[in-house]
């Protein structure tokens, strides 16, 4: 649509998840008076869904905050402030408990809804105004195991390809995402490739939309990913789809996955997943027999006890068979926010510089203490479980949480809440007060990405430019202008007018980003690693991957139990999502009319499970987990597989994540969200024996 | 392995395009404008609205240009005389079953100004007004406006992949409904809006926008 109804358009990029849709925002006496989608945009080529099109209604909301708030003392009432009181009371606090309990003693947290250059703001805040390492973002709750098993297996933390490989491949395998509801332009792209012939397969304890269009569907248990994924290793290499010539030229360690095979025979895998034989090897033998093919998976994956390894798991069955570095043949997660691959890239992160330096290698870091005139420490800082861990222990003081709702998203809300609770002093920048703003002393008002400008990564490594179509409301700033107020009132100038200026700085500091500019995206953006002379890279490793010596590598990791298991008190399993018209903590959705569409959080159950609890359809239904316990409505549907409940975290009374334990990955630390034990009884019956609150 | 590249001259021009190229793809590769209604680039060419008319040398009568595809050597006149007339009576007649001249931002009404029809001359049967289907928190229905194209069932079909919208009756009856005449909330429906962002004449539009609608009172061709 082009529309002249409206005083200007403004080519921008959508700020809700990581399809990175290219949209045009047209607006009207300082609003948006609509949304359409960019025909050229490279990942929605003219087409968006309701969140990216319809829900911008929040950004002119009555409850944005529009000017610094301010607490006298910890909990007691808010009342507005000056930004130059604002930033002057962050400023002493910070550097009163900095003198007394030294750098370590601050952490912050960057934001995978920001852009890279408000995050690379955020990051250099915390290593050269405050001196500390303690710098992590939200992608360390849902993708940080992509990031760190593609690293390990392939070299680069990002998808190997482009939502447009599945346009050209035979098949592919869908795991533990649900992209209708949650990436829906890449879902509608999917379901058009399974419409044209693409044999697709689902693996996903529920039946989700896609499965319909696919051709085989596979329930396994929740936490059982590992077995299916070896289990259809285990046949691919039985049946002879291995193709040797890859594995000897690309790759090392297949012979250590192969001594490991011979126990995931298929009926060994149905034994631990409860996924027929027959499927096992059905599902192999469609990847293995198409030409080119795709894996994707999304947090369905990554967010369990083993979710790094069982995304290690996926890229060997891509290797064994030679199926990556070609069109069609891509390893593409599906990243949950607009920036959760930018936000990474640009070194929010406790161990890691932009473009995953390590903070421990000395010749990197005394590059990036050339630039910033300050001195990094060397050692890792926290990620966001152990900065809240260490803020119970009394050993973190303060907090500058950026545009992040812990309070409502991460998991063990009780402890959450218990560690924000004994900081000294915790500063939130964001555009609505939210549950973790209740604790906070100081909070800065920020803007949304339609008001902004700078750069997402969207899921492909696809860098895009997002512009400003309308003035943040009120006194808010932009986030990049308000990172710089503190940085500057902390004593560290960030030498920069523009977000463009700190691209350029980004650029000189990472290889990757060498010839990344602004003006060089474009409409159409660039997936990095992008060379000095501009050239991008849509697909990775089509001659070698980015590892010592070019070769990919093989892990050869067995299943292992997940963290949680139903028993005798806790007999369901709970998983938990996002649906289609909401946006994980809703911040934003719901304050669209998106409400109307959906107004609150149901648990899903399957009819067995619900006749026998004597639950009904729209009961209000009690949940308990180990460590907490919730009420909300329930919704009774073969979606799911018995045995199985599932539910979203969209709306703040519901407080989902007080279910939710504190077991967690292996490698990064990212939250078991998907496989929680409850137990679920209609609302007013006694449980059997009061639960320990944590 | 790209595919051979073929030659055409579009009104006197060569141009080269890619094998399966259809005419109105040399047509826009020479910069030269074909008028379409029932056409968007995000779907397969339907060719039902027989706007997009072009001579193509040796044919007996002008030929859709959304649906001809090239072949090499052609040549193409896209402002072909019989095509045009075609294409501005086609226009002409879409416009006066309308109660109401479309909104000027409307591609309808776009592409009849630049063709110069101006008020319809038939006076033929019209679509009775009706308040706006604003159900939805976001999409509404201006069945009046319809003039079944069918790009936005195509847009639900082709794009979206969700199968909520309908072509429904036939003739001047024909119409467009989500499910089984439920409106957008009950059908299927994903709102996304595919079908709003590719509707010409805003029988589906945003609820939003129904406001900043500007039509004319009376069916006097659009301003």
């Amino acid at each position: 649509m082009t529309d002249d109804r409206s005083a200007s358009t403004v080519t921008t990029t959508c700020g809700y998840c990581g399809v990175g849709c290219r949209l045009e925002a047209h607006t009207l006496d300082g609003g948006i008076a609509s949304i359409s989608p960019a025909l050229d945009g490279p990942a929605n080529e003219g087409h968006t869904c309701l969140k990216g099109r319809f829900a911008h209604r929040f950004a002119r909301h009555r409850e944005r905050l529009t000017t610094p708030l301010i607490r006298e003392e910890r909990r007691g009432p808010l009342r507005p402030a000056s930004w130059d009181e604002a930033i002057e009371r962050i400023a002493a606090e910070l550097t009163r408990i900095r003198s007394a309990h030294g750098h370590d003693a601050i952490a912050g947290l960057a934001s995978s809804r920001a852009t890279n250059e408000d995050c690379y703001a955020m990051q250099r805040l915390m290593r050269a105004a405050i001196g500390t390492n303690n710098i992590d973002n939200c992608s360390r709750v849902c993708h940080s195991p992509t990031s760190y098993a593609m690293r390990k297996a392939l070299g680069l933390s990002g998808a190997t390809g482009s939502f447009s490989d599945f346009d050209h491949a035979d098949a592919a395998i869908l795991i533990g995402a649900n992209p209708t509801d949650a990436h829906p332009v890449a879902g509608a792209r999917i379901k058009q490739a399974t419409l044209r012939g693409m044999r697709l397969v689902t693996i996903d304890p529920r039946r989700i939309e896609l499965s319909d269009y696919g051709v085989l569907h596979l329930a396994p248990r929740p936490g059982t990913n590992a077995a299916v994924m070896l289990g259809i290793a285990h046949v691919l290499e039985r049946d002879g789809f291995v193709d040797r010539d890859f594995v000897a030229a690309r790759t090392e360690g297949f012979d250590e996955l192969a001594a490991l095979l011979p126990a995931y025979a298929p009926e060994a895998v149905e034994a631990i997943s409860g996924v027929p034989a027959a499927d096992v090897e059905r599902a192999a033998r469609i990847y293995g027999e198409a030409q080119e093919a795709c894996v994707s998976w999304g947090l369905g994956v990554t967010e369990h006890k083993y979710g790094s390894e069982v995304v290690q798991l996926i890229c060997n069955v891509a290797l064994m068979t030679g199926k990556i570095g070609r069109r069609g043949s891509a390893l593409l997660p599906l990243r949950g926010q607009n920036n959760v691959q930018g936000s990474s890239d640009m070194g929010a992160l406790p161990d890691t510089f932009t473009g995953y330096q390590s903070v421990g290698d000395e010749q990197v870091a005394r590059r990036f203490e050339a630039v910033y005139g300050r001195p990094i420490p060397r050692e890792k800082g926290l990620t966001i479980p152990q900065m809240f861990d260490a803020a119970v222990a009394g050993e973190l003081k303060a907090m500058y949480i950026f545009g992040e709702d812990v309070a409502q998203t991460d998991p063990d809300t009780a402890h959450v809440v218990h560690a924000l609770e004994s900081l000294e002093f915790l500063v939130c920048q964001d555009i609505f007060e939210t549950e973790t703003t209740k604790y906070a002393d100081v909070i800065l008002p920020a803007s949304s990405f339609l008001e902004k400008s700078g750069t997402f990564t969207n899921a492909e490594r696809r860098i895009q430019l997002v512009a400003p179509a309308i003035e943040p409301p009120g006194d808010a700033k932009t986030d990049f202008e308000i990172i710089k107020l503190v940085s500057a009132a902390l004593g560290h100038e960030l030498p920069w007018e523009t977000p463009a200026d700190a691209m350029v700085e980004i650029a000189a500091l990472t290889p990757d980003f060498a010839g990344v500019t602004h003006a060089r995206l474009g409409r159409g953006g660039l997936q990095w690693p992008v060379a000095a002379d501009g050239a991008d890279a849509p697909i990775l490793y089509e001659q070698e991957f980015t590892r010592p010596g070019g070769k990919a590598h093989f892990a050869a990791l067995p299943y292992k139990v997940p963290g949680d298991a139903a028993d005798e008190e806790f007999p369901l399993i709970l998983v938990t999502g996002r649906r289609l018209q909401h946006y994980n903590a809703g911040t934003m959705t719901r304050r669209t009319g998106n409400v109307e569409l959906l107004d609150a959080d149901v648990l899903e159950i399957h009819p067995d499970d619900a006749a026998r609890l004597w639950i009904s359809e729209g009961d209000r239904i009690s949940v308990r987990s180990r460590v907490g316990r919730i009420e909300l409505p329930a919704h009774v549907t073969d979606r799911i597989e018995p045995g199985h409940v599932f539910t979203t975290f969209h709306f703040p009374e519901t407080r989902t994540n007080l279910l939710v334990g504190a077991s967690a990955d292996v490698n990064t630390s990212c939250p078991e969200y998907k496989v929680v034990a409850v137990d679920v009884r209609p609302l007013g019956e006694e449980p059997a024996r009061v639960p320990a609150l944590a | 392995m790209s595919a051979p590249a073929l030659t055409v001259t579009v009104d006197g021009a060569a141009v080269e395009v890619p094998a399966g190229a259809t005419v109105l793809d040399a047509a826009r590769a020479a910069g030269r404008w074909v008028p379409t209604l029932c056409f968007d680039e995000r779907q397969a060419p339907f060719g039902a609205c027989r706007a997009c008319l072009v001579g193509v040398e040796g044919a007996p009568a002008p030929l859709p240009a959304c649906t001809t595809p090239c072949r090499d050597g052609m040549a193409i006149d896209t402002e072909d005389p019989a095509g045009r007339r075609v294409a501005n009576a086609v226009v002409e007649l879409v416009l006066s079953e309308l109660p109401q001249a479309p909104g000027p931002d409307t591609e309808l009404a776009r592409v009849a100004r630049r063709l110069g029809v101006g008020a319809p001359r038939w006076p033929g049967e019209q679509h009775a007004p009706e308040p706006a289907d604003a159900r939805h928190p976001y999409l509404a229905f201006q069945h009046e406006l319809c003039i079944s194209c069918g790009r936005c069932v195509r847009a639900c079909d082709e794009v979206q992949g969700t199968f909520a919208l309908t072509a429904t009756g036939r003739g001047f009856h024909a119409n467009v409904v989500a499910g089984l005449d439920e409106g957008f909330r009950a059908s299927a429906c994903v709102s996304c809006g595919a079908c709003a962002d590719t509707c010409p004449t805003d029988a589906i539009t945003e609820v939003s926008l129904l406001a900043l609608t500007a039509t004319g009172s009376t069916n006097g061709g659009p301003s």
